[in-house]
């Protein structure tokens, strides 16, 4: 007998639907096959639900098994077909309905002991689950919450693969749905510990009203890691999609931590030694950083020092808010629109220029540090700022909650009002231009910056000094 | 001597990788080249050079004078007129000179001639320094020679070409090698503005050697030599040395004391070099109208600015502390003294007056 229940596998940040068919073939001696380019932790789910089933107190067939994953010709990864193997191989062997298994998805793990374990991703196999017109979907207690938040179809946790066939039999009713925490987001860390830095904090402040991306240049221990934690914190608060949006990757990622929802824009910051796979994404067609980083803040300390194909491949999603990545698998594209923050020492020792102490880098080592940062990487920086170490120990400085104030009202002035330049304004971009070599793609990024200077006035139109501010905003990487 | 001798030797020693210059002041060059190898080994040549003069006899100089005409090359031996004159007081001039550029007339120029020369790895405030000794000279009217090295050297050749005016630089390879390679860009705008020279034959690979040899054309070639910052031992000081036994004035840029990257320009001083702080002193030295006084400005943020940076080089932050202005207000006037030309960063971020 054949039977069918349907599960989902997550590829980039979206899910898409299996159809996982059982075939119980009567009068042949036992076997148990999975089939349709399967990799190896779905080949080991036949212990896991061989045991599953047989710890829920059903029977495993003693006849050949055969479990094909469709379509087939597709790769198919991790644990999440457990629990849509064992109900088509229950409804197979006449155990449950087949027409109840075929009505609803499945998508958890199994333990030998058969309960239902949590899975990444489930905000989006919910969202598939409701696309293709599921009646509910079969979730392990600890993915409720999340598969909830995407209400796109009635989400049916289950302890175990006892109550899952209870449930699909009308034997037992699921448990509600607990609603998503509110408790609020703990808060981040504060602009308030940083003394000192006025030229920096302004600099993040503009960053964050103007969404341009910031390298910081600076000796070792200047501040630079402090100051780019708590930019996330005077953002604009992200907007409801945007939440979800963040937790829909964070689910796929595996990184949502207990809540179940994501409440703050995220700040990732991958240490140098981190592959272009790991940046970008590309490993199995999982997200990157670039991707984790979405909506929020992704850091990059020692510029220098990550792999240069790895910074070149930031260049697209730094410019499209987007990453696409092909493999042999596949090709997906996946959200990357992400605050890039940068920072560098001003060369390998750090005290290049220091008046105290002596830099003891050779020419050669200073010009082949430099030339690790590309022109047209070094481009996209719209804001770039030396951050000297800071000789203030004097009182600490604004709170994040009063430059967060400041910023969305920015935010929210340059997303209403195009900025115009006044005459004089224009007079003297065009003259700095002239003098200071810019090409046109500098001009037009001091420009945006200069607008979001205006912004953070309260000004719609652009003037001489808020130019003439952000000219100052373009320290070279040299 | 014939002046195609003069070339075939200087293509001998070329292709040989040996320096013929001694040989040929002490025998000519009519003879090293008719002479035998036996005779040129008692002379004192190197198996290599032999094969080179041999090689070299048949030549075709004249084909060879066209071939680099046709890429914007141009050569003169010692005995010919087009020779500079300036080169001639050395007791070991080169036995011809190569070049390439807009400006021929720049190795002997009427107007007065400063070789500014330094460490290749120098400090930001050396840096700066260096490119507004060069922009006072150019802006003058004077021709800025160096050796376009790294360092010192490129700041030098492009403080002129920022200001419009001429300069020369002295290479230890051909004229038409760019060493190091990442001064393509001044080399480029030199080579369009100025004139690159060179004793050594077009193609020819830059060897250690070869650039103390240089360091002699460029103190020839200027009527002063300045040296910006140099270690104890650099080779800015050999410069230095050869202006000395030209007779030439030696000018040195006084360091902190103790510092090893000023050890050198403060040795200099000490055996009486003359003292150079800023471009009115270089100005003077060299006989050349002083850079005009830049008007005062009007009161405001940047009149409080300027005068803040007279005092001291600072950060804006340190700026924006001592003078209780908004980081904002601070910046913008920052950049409106910039763009006057009145102060200038360095890749600290710190600004300085000039």
């Amino acid at each position: 007998m054949i039977a069918t229940a349907t599960s989902f596998w997550i590829t980039g940040i979206d899910a898409r639907r299996i159809d996982v068919e059982a075939h119980v073939e009567s009068g042949t001696a036992p076997a148990f096959a999975v089939v349709g380019l399967a990799d190896r932790a779905v080949q080991e789910a036949r212990q896991r639900v061989r045991s599953g089933i047989k710890s829920a107190s059903y029977r495993f067939p003693p006849e050949r098994v055969t479990v094909n994953l469709a379509p087939a010709r597709e790769r198919k990864q991790g644990s999440g077909f457990d629990l849509a193997i064992a109900l088509a191989i229950l409804a197979a062997s006449g155990q449950v309905e087949s027409a109840a298994v075929g009505r609803v998805g499945a998508a958890a793990e199994l333990g030998l002991d058969g309960r239902l374990r949590p899975i990444q991703g489930t905000i989006a196999i919910a969202e598939a689950a409701g696309r293709q017109g599921l009646e509910g979907l079969l979730v392990a207690p600890e993915n409720a919450v999340e598969a909830g938040l995407a209400e796109a179809v009635p989400v049916l946790p289950a302890y175990d693969l006892y109550e899952a066939v209870q449930i699909l039999a009308g034997q037992a009713d699921p448990t509600p749905v607990p609603a998503a925490g509110s408790e609020p987001p703990p808060a981040g860390p504060d602009l308030r510990d940083v003394c000192g830095q006025p030229a920096a904090r302004r600099a993040l402040e503009i960053a964050a009203a103007g969404h341009h991306n910031l390298l910081m240049v600076g000796p070792p221990g200047s501040g630079k890691t402090m100051l780019a934690r708590r930019l996330p914190g005077i953002m604009p608060p992200p907007s409801l999609p945007e939440l979800l949006e963040i937790t829909r990757i964070q689910s796929v990622a595996g990184t949502l931590n207990g809540h179940g929802r994501a409440y703050a824009r995220p700040f990732r910051a991958p240490h140098h030694s981190a592959s272009q796979a790991a940046l970008v994404g590309g490993s199995s067609l999982r997200p990157g950083e670039a991707t984790m980083a979405h909506r929020g803040v992704l850091f990059l300390d020692e510029l220098p020092e990550f792999n240069r194909a790895a910074l070149e491949a930031l260049r697209l999603p730094m410019q499209d808010g987007e990453v696409l990545i092909s493999r042999a698998a596949g090709s997906v594209r996946l959200p990357a629109r992400s605050l890039v923050v940068a920072a560098m020492n001003p060369c390998p020792c750090g005290h290049h220029g220091d008046p105290r102490r002596e830099c003891v880098c050779t020419e050669q080592r200073l010009a082949s540090y430099r030339s690790r940062i590309s022109g047209p990487l070094a481009d996209r920086f719209d804001l770039r700022v030396a951050v000297p170490r800071s000789e203030a120990h004097g009182a600490p400085g604004e709170t994040s909650e009063a430059v967060a104030a400041r910023v969305l009202a920015a935010h929210e002035l340059l997303a209403t009002s195009p900025a115009d330049l006044e005459p004089a304004a224009e007079r003297l971009l065009a003259d700095a231009c002239d003098r200071l070599l810019l090409s046109m793609r500098a001009r037009r990024r001091m420009q945006s910056v200069a607008a979001t200077v205006a912004a953070l006035d309260g000004r719609p139109a652009v003037g001489e000094d808020d130019v003439a501010e952000a000219l100052a905003y373009r320290v070279e990487p040299r | 001597m014939s002046a195609a001798d003069e070339l075939r030797v200087v293509l001998a020693g070329a292709t040989s990788g040996v320096d013929a210059g001694r040989l040929a002041r002490r025998y000519g060059c009519g003879s090293l080249l008719r002479a035998g190898p036996g005779t040129l080994q008692r002379m004192g040549a190197l198996p290599a050079l032999i094969d080179g003069l041999r090689l070299a006899r048949e030549a075709d100089v004249a084909a060879y004078r066209g071939g680099l005409l046709d890429r914007g090359i141009e050569c003169a031996t010692v005995s010919e007129p087009a020779y500079p004159e300036r080169l001639r007081v050395l007791h070991d001039p080169p036995l011809a000179l190569f070049w390439s550029g807009a400006r021929p007339d720049a190795v002997d120029p009427p107007a007065p001639a400063a070789a500014i020369v330094g460490a290749r790895k120098a400090s930001d405030a050396g840096l700066l320094l260096a490119q507004r000794l060069a922009g006072a000279v150019a802006e003058a009217g004077g021709v800025v020679v160096s050796g376009l090295a790294l360092g010192i050297d490129a700041a030098a050749h492009r403080g002129a070409l920022a200001a419009g005016g001429v300069t020369v630089a002295v290479l230890g390879c051909g004229v038409d090698v760019v060493y190091p390679r990442s001064n393509r860009a001044v080399f480029e705008q030199i080579r369009e503005a100025g004139l690159l020279v060179s004793e050594y034959p077009p193609g020819t690979r830059p060897a250690t050697w070869r650039f103390p040899a240089r360091n002699r054309l460029i103190a020839a070639l200027a009527d002063a030599t300045v040296v910006v910052e140099a270690r104890a031992r650099s080779g800015a000081l050999i410069t230095a040395d050869h202006a000395l036994d030209l007779g030439r004035d030696v000018l040195a840029v006084p360091g902190t004391p103790g510092v090893a990257s000023a050890a050198g320009t403060n040795g200099l001083l000490k055996s009486g070099a003359g003292l150079i702080e800023n471009a009115d002193d270089l100005c003077g030295w060299l006989g050349l109208d002083r850079p005009a006084d830049p008007p005062p400005l009007p009161p405001g943020d940047e009149r409080l600015l300027l005068e803040a940076l007279r005092e001291a080089p600072a950060l804006p932050d340190e700026l924006v502390e001592r003078l209780q202005l908004p980081p904002a207000r601070a910046a913008a006037g920052l950049t409106r003294l910039e763009l006057a030309g009145r102060i200038a960063r360095d890749e600290q971020g710190r600004w300085r007056t000039g």
